[in-house]
This record gives C-alpha cells, structure tokens and sequence, in this order.
C-alpha cells in the first residue's frame, strides 16, 4: 500500500516537473543554462524553507498558517534591530532567530496545552504576527541599505557561480529529511499524524513532539526571513505575504496527506521545484505571470482528482462507507 | 461579552461613537463580511471550511459591475452575481463531496485559480463609471443603506431560523458531528456538503452585490482576506472547528466585535496599525478561553 501511494505522487510529480522543463527548454530564452537552473533555486529558497518545515507540521496532521507573516514580522524586526537598535547584524539575526523560535512556541503552547486545532490558533496567529509588523513599522516604514557582509547572504554567489543561500537551503534539507525520515521523531510525527490518541497509548510524548514541530516551523520562518531580507535588501511588513499557502500547495503537491500520517521530505522538494520551475519557466517564455498561479491551482485539482479517481477505482466495495471527509 | 466589554470602555471614553451615522456606516461595513460569516459557519459546522471565498467575492463583484455596464437591468444582474457565486460554490462541492477531496487543498486551489485568473481577465482594471442606478440601487446612500440593511436582516433571520427549525439546517449539525453516523441515519451526507457550499457561494455573491452598491466602481482586488476575516468571526463567535457546534447569533457578535477594532482605534485616538495584531490577538484570546474551559472541565471530571 505504501509503495502504491510512492509510486503514484512521486512518479506523476517528477513527470510533471520532466513535462515543464522539457516545454520551457523549447520556449524560455534562456531556460536550459546552468545560470538559470542555479536562478531558479534562489528564487525557491524562502517558500522551500517554509515548505520543508510545513512537512512535519502536516505529517502529525496539523497545519500552520502563520509562516508567512512570522517571516514579515521577522523581516521587520531584524531591521529595526539593526538599524534602531544598533546591534550588529550578526547579533541581530541571532535575536531575529530566537523571536522566531518564540512564535512558534507560542503556537505550540496554545495546541499541545490547550487541545486547541492548529488551524484555529495559527489562524490567530496569522493575525497577530502580521498585526503586529505592521505596528512595529506603522504601515510605512522599511528598512534598506544593509551592510554589503549580510547582504552577501541572499545576493551573492560563491565561487562566482553558486548562489549564497544555496548552502543553507541544502543544510536544512538534509537535516530536516534526516529528522523526518532516520530518527524516531520522524516516525513518531506519523503516528501522532494518524492517531494521536494511539500515539499516546504507544508511549509517545505527543505533546512535546507536536511541540517540537512547531517551534521547528517558527524558527526556519525566522531563517527564511534572514535570506528573504537579505535577497531583496529590505525589509517591510508586507514581506512574505501569501507564502503560507505556496508552502502549503508544494507540501501537498509533494503528496502529503492534510489529514496527516503520510508525506515525505523529498516530495515536498520536488513540489517545490514543479512551483519554482512553472513559475520562471512562464515568466522566461513571455507568458503573463498570472498564468503561474491559474497553472498551480489547476495543478493541484489534478494532481489530487487523479489521486482520488485512482484510489476511488481500487476501492470500489469500500465505496459506500467512505463518508464526506472533514478538514 | 468581549463584544459588551468593548462597547463599555467605548461609550466611557469616546460617547461620539454611538451617533446614529456612525453606527449605520459601521453597518453597512460589515454587511458582506455577515453574509460571508454566515456562509462560512455552516460550512464549519458540516466540518469542511472553504478558504474560496475572497476571490469568490471578488468575482462577483467585477461580473455584477460588469452586467450592469452592459445595460443590464439591476434584478437580472444581481440574480447573476449570486448565480455565479453558487457556481463557484458548486464547484467546490463537487469535488469535496464527489471525489472525497479534502476542502481546505480544494478551496486553496481554487482561491488561487479564481484570483489569478481575475487578475488575467481583467489587469487590474477597475470597472468604472457605473450608471446612477446601481450605486445604492439608485435610492441615494440612506435610502440605500436601508434597503441593504434589510436585505441582510431578512437573510440573516431566514438562515437562523432554517438552521433552527428546518430539518435541512438540521442535518447540517448531524453531518458536522458524525457524517457516518448522519448517513445511518437516512441523511446522505454527500448531498448535505454540496449543498452546503452552494449556499456558501450563493452567499459569497450577494455579498459581493451589497458591497459593490456601495461605491460607482468595483476593485478586482476587493475581498483579499476575507476568507480569513469571516473564519475568523465565525470562531470568535462560538463556531467549533471540529463541526456540529455552533450557532448564527454568536456569529453576528463575533462579525461586531472584530469589526468594531478599527473604528474603536480611531475614536480612542490609538494609531490604526494595530487593528489586524488587535484582531489576532482577540482570536487567539476566544479560543484559549474556551479551550481552557474545555480542559478544566475534563480534569473536575476526572477527580
């Protein structure tokens, strides 16, 4: 059963993803260099970073909805230490960091201590962190002309070709697959995903695992935030808005089930790559930009009807005691 | 009663709050977020959620000034609109009910589907100089306000009355609570959730229209977040995320009391940035009073 479900997503993604850079290769000027394909990592680094930690959230069956503004809320607040408060970037980012990890802890505490849906509390939070960037900025302010040494991060490029953010991306990919895939707490996030209460029973602190999950979340929102800064050179509240839900699509493009218990670390990788690859791929063939996005939802619907067809198909005497599913 | 308290520290501080036009502009403010509200609880309370309907809105708005331009006569238009809306929302209930897709994935999809595609269709042109007719229906804005006051009014008191009294609200809760339990029962619960989203979208669209009376042009970016703001209202107002719990008057009064924050902030003379921080921090203080309740009720239980 698990290796059909493998087969089914990954195959079909890795199909889609060949298909796209196959049609751009023909259409998009410039498509097929390596100066590009280096371009199009840079560019998915923020919704990729957001997106591998959404994988775990997901797996235990939860959901975050506030990465993107803890990364605007973040973004602001690494400028306004920097710049008002004087620190060095440095210290700054470290802050930046343990903000982020702070957000997420919040949100934990109000899910693993209170029982409260994930979708309802970081639906407030949602609220609250960009509530609270646009306050700290009054709506107006941004911050610009960071120190060349930081900006280096998000716009510079090591050995003249490999983008700066490049290395942090891979590390975190690795380290967060290896979380999710080769230690107990990777396998202990299914469980929860599939039956909290079993979990329990099973001897495993659901609680502080959920809790782990989400602090995991804010904190590389707060990373994301650092190279998002870093890459644009500057910092307003507006930044990342949206990116929740472009994280939220690669995770569940990647195959990831929204009732939790499945989902896996590379798919999501290549969901992220399949949303970056239509994206620049549209924009280098001269097709208006809001094609990506009617592409992406599209996309989506297929990608899970045929799912859901295939699935219906190899289950038709079970047909009838499927019921409406919830949320 | 977080909605009482802050209409007491209002009346203490800032009595200019309470002066008629005032509290009618506030009203028809809050109008399509209601209408909206009121759509997305009986979608939370069969335990689905819809996160569509922003750019439902939007849509529906840009079709009704659209009908209009061409010389369409107001009722046909409006008819459109809410038309349209139930399409998009039958849409949805399509493939939620159909095919068993999970709704948050379905409506994200669709949330950006419509949008972008709006966004395509039209660039980011406004649809302007709309005939005298349209703007408040052509009764001048008093005589308007009232007449979209009362439409509200008059769909709100159905809808709490049908999820009250008629057996199809009522199945509504049974599906929220136990969708296998509901289907043993004789309710088919597929038909239930596809119901539900059409009213959902047939909602989104009137809002959509009794939004779009209210200015002579109609932004294609009108009802970014919405969807947000009217889950949000719902949980405020009681409405259990978890389905099957949940009721309309509690709706109104959390739709109330998060659009109150923003003229409250101008009347107590604090700067507006903190609306939306205000506004999440509120949510999140709703739920953790009643999740708190929940799990010192469950531990006097226990002991």
């Amino acid at each position: 059963m698990k290796h059909k479900e493998f087969f089914r997503f990954e195959t079909m993604l890795v199909c889609v993803l060949g298909l796209e850079i196959l049609i751009f290769n023909k259409t998009g000027t410039n498509f097929g260099t390596q100066g590009n394909m280096f371009e199009v990592l840079r560019l998915s680094t923020e919704i990729g970073l957001l997106a591998l930690v959404m994988t775990p959230v997901i797996i235990t069956g939860g959901i975050d909805l506030s990465v993107g503004s803890m990364l605007g809320l973040c973004a602001v607040v690494m400028g306004k230490l920097w710049r008002d408060a004087g620190m060095p970037p440095m210290l700054a980012a470290g802050c930046t960091l343990v903000l982020g990890a702070a957000g997420g802890g919040l949100n934990a505490l109000l899910i693993t201590r209170l029982n409260l849906p994930p979708l309802i509390v970081t639906l407030g939070s949602f609220s609250l962190f960009r509530g609270l960037a646009e306050a700290l900025t009054r709506g107006v302010d941004n911050f610009t002309n960071f120190p060349k040494s930081y900006l280096f991060l998000g716009q510079g490029y090591l050995f003249g070709v490999v983008p700066a953010q490049l290395p942090i991306f891979a590390a975190v990919s690795v380290a967060i697959w290896l979380l999710v895939h080769r230690t107990t707490y990777g396998r202990s996030f299914r469980a929860i995903g599939f039956s909290p209460e079993g979990a329990r029973y099973a001897g495993i602190p659901v609680r502080k695992r959920l809790a782990l999950a989400y602090i995991l979340s804010g904190f590389v929102s707060a990373l994301a935030a650092l190279v998002y800064v870093a890459r644009v050179g500057q910092a307003k509240a507006d930044a990342g808005t949206g990116y929740e839900l472009l994280a939220i699509t690669a995770v569940v493009l990647g195959g990831a089930s929204i009732f939790g218990g499945t989902g896996s670390v590379h798919s999501t990788l290549l969901g992220v790559l399949a949303l970056a690859v239509l994206k620049i791929g549209l924009t280098l063939s001269d097709q208006p930009g809001e094609l990506a996005g009617i592409l992406t939802g599209a996309l989506l619907l297929a990608v899970l009807t045929v799912e859901a067809v295939a699935r219906k198909v190899s289950a038709r005497p079970l047909r009838h005691s499927s019921a409406v599913k919830g949320i | 009663m977080a909605l009482g308290a802050l209409l007491l520290v209002l009346a203490l501080l800032a009595p200019g709050f309470f002066r008629g036009g005032q509290l009618l502009s506030i009203c028809s403010t809050v109008i399509p977020v209601l209408l909206v509200a009121c759509g997305i609880s009986l979608v939370i309370i069969s335990r689905q959620i819809d996160i569509s309907v922003g750019s439902q809105f939007a849509f529906c708005s840009i079709l009704a000034g659209l009908l209009i331009q061409a010389h369409w006569p107001m009722p046909l238009a409006a008819l459109a609109a809410i038309g349209a809306g139930a399409c998009c929302g039958a849409f949805n209930g399509a493939l939620i009910a159909g095919l068993g897709l999970p709704s948050i994935v379905v409506t994200l999809a669709t949330m950006v589907t419509w949008r972008e595609g709006l966004r395509w269709w039209r660039q980011g042109e406004f649809v302007h100089d709309l005939p005298e007719t349209f703007q408040w229906f052509g009764l001048g804005q008093a005589g308007g306000q009232t007449a979209v006051l009362f439409i509200t009014a008059l769909v709100f008191t159905i809808m709490v009355l049908g999820t009250k009294y008629l057996s199809a609200g009522r199945f509504v809760y049974a599906v929220g609570s136990d969708a296998e339990a509901a289907r043993l029962a004789g309710i088919r619960p597929h038909v239930v959730t596809f119901g539900v989203f059409v009213i959902m979208g047939a909602l989104t669209g009137l809002a959509a229209l009794l939004n779009a009376v209210r200015f002579n042009d109609v932004d294609p970016r009108t009802g970014t977040g919405l969807e947000l703001q009217s889950i949000a209202a719902a949980v405020v107002g009681g409405v259990a995320i978890s389905g099957g719990r949940g009721s309309l008057w509690g709706v109104l009064a959390g739709v109330l009391l998060l659009a109150c924050i923003a003229p409250a902030l101008v009347f107590l003379r604090l700067p507006p940035q903190w609306e939306k921080a205000l506004q999440g921090g509120i949510i999140l203080l709703a739920v953790t009073a009643d999740g708190w309740r929940t799990v010192r009720a469950s531990r006097s239980s226990l002991s």
